[in-house]
């Protein structure tokens, strides 16, 4: 069950992934980045990481998603032109990204596992173990994360304001 | 040693990092191909989704709780990012219609 679920949701993710890509319209690849995040939200849950299967569902597929949709609801559909101006980017492109494909996929048949620390599983990626290592061993980079949000907030406020000689 | 055990069945740990590789390549192809501002950064977020993905497949291969609290931490980094691009992109915007990225390439706007 567990690989039938893993194989399926892995074909939808790479179907998003592509469709991120190619897709035409702004809107249609936002969608496709939806079904790439439920996805992902599910192969977290195969991992065992409940908090941030939810976390991933309600903060990204929610908020940024809908923060995405709103922007091109703001600024409407922006066509795409065919290509730009230089004439190799395509092809070019293409061939540095295979070859970081195939230094990743080296990498990863390379990976010397480390033996598991042998948790307790029925603990593992549950609210409680998060907050545990949130609250204790890592509090000062959970707080300094509240302060990065202050700052994008104000500066996403100023960056939208009105400007004065606009009006 | 990389089997995960999930549900009474052996998944390969291998599985979930080649997913992550995949995502992470088509969100760089993304980066590189596509012509429109908001298209890039829609394939900058699939980028730190796939690497979200490899750090919390780590995470449970090694049953370590770090790799889930580096993950939630990128995701809120993931938020920032797009909010102020976002609103970088909502201000060029304004001042005129950018259908390509390069039309940004002068210093003065």
């Amino acid at each position: 069950m567990a690989i039938a679920v893993f194989f399926f949701f892995a074909a939808l993710a790479i179907v998003g992934g592509v469709g991120v890509v190619t897709l035409h319209q702004p809107i249609r690849s936002v969608l496709s980045l939806v079904v790439v995040m439920l996805s992902l939200s599910v192969m977290f849950l195969l991992l065992s990481a409940q908090f941030v299967f939810a976390v991933q569902i309600i903060v990204y597929a929610g908020a940024v998603m809908v923060l995405f949709l709103f922007v091109i609801a703001l600024l409407g559909p922006a066509r795409e032109l065919g290509r730009g101006r230089l004439r190799f980017q395509t092809s070019l492109s293409i061939l540095f990204v295979l070859a970081l494909f195939g230094l990743m996929y080296a990498l990863i048949q390379g990976i010397q596992y480390r033996q598991p620390e042998h948790a307790d599983l029925s603990f593992f990626g549950t609210v409680q173990s998060i907050a545990v290592g949130l609250f204790t061993t890592y509090l000062y980079p959970f707080e300094l994360t509240s302060i990065l949000l202050l700052v994008a907030a104000i500066g996403a406020i100023y960056l939208s304001r009105k400007r004065i000689d606009d009006l | 040693m990389s089997t995960l055990s999930i549900g009474g069945q052996q998944l390969d740990a291998s599985w979930f990092l080649l997913l992550s590789a995949i995502l992470f390549v088509l969100g760089a192809v993304g980066v590189l191909v596509r012509r429109n501002p908001l298209v890039i950064l829609i394939s900058i977020e699939l980028m730190l989704n796939a690497a979200n993905l490899a750090l919390v497949t780590f995470s449970r291969q090694l049953q370590n709780i770090e790799g889930q609290l580096f993950a939630l931490m990128s995701m809120t980094v993931a938020a920032a990012e797009a909010v102020v691009g976002l609103a970088i992109l909502v201000d060029i915007f304004r001042a005129r219609d950018v259908e390509d990225v390069d039309d940004l390439s002068e210093l003065r706007g």
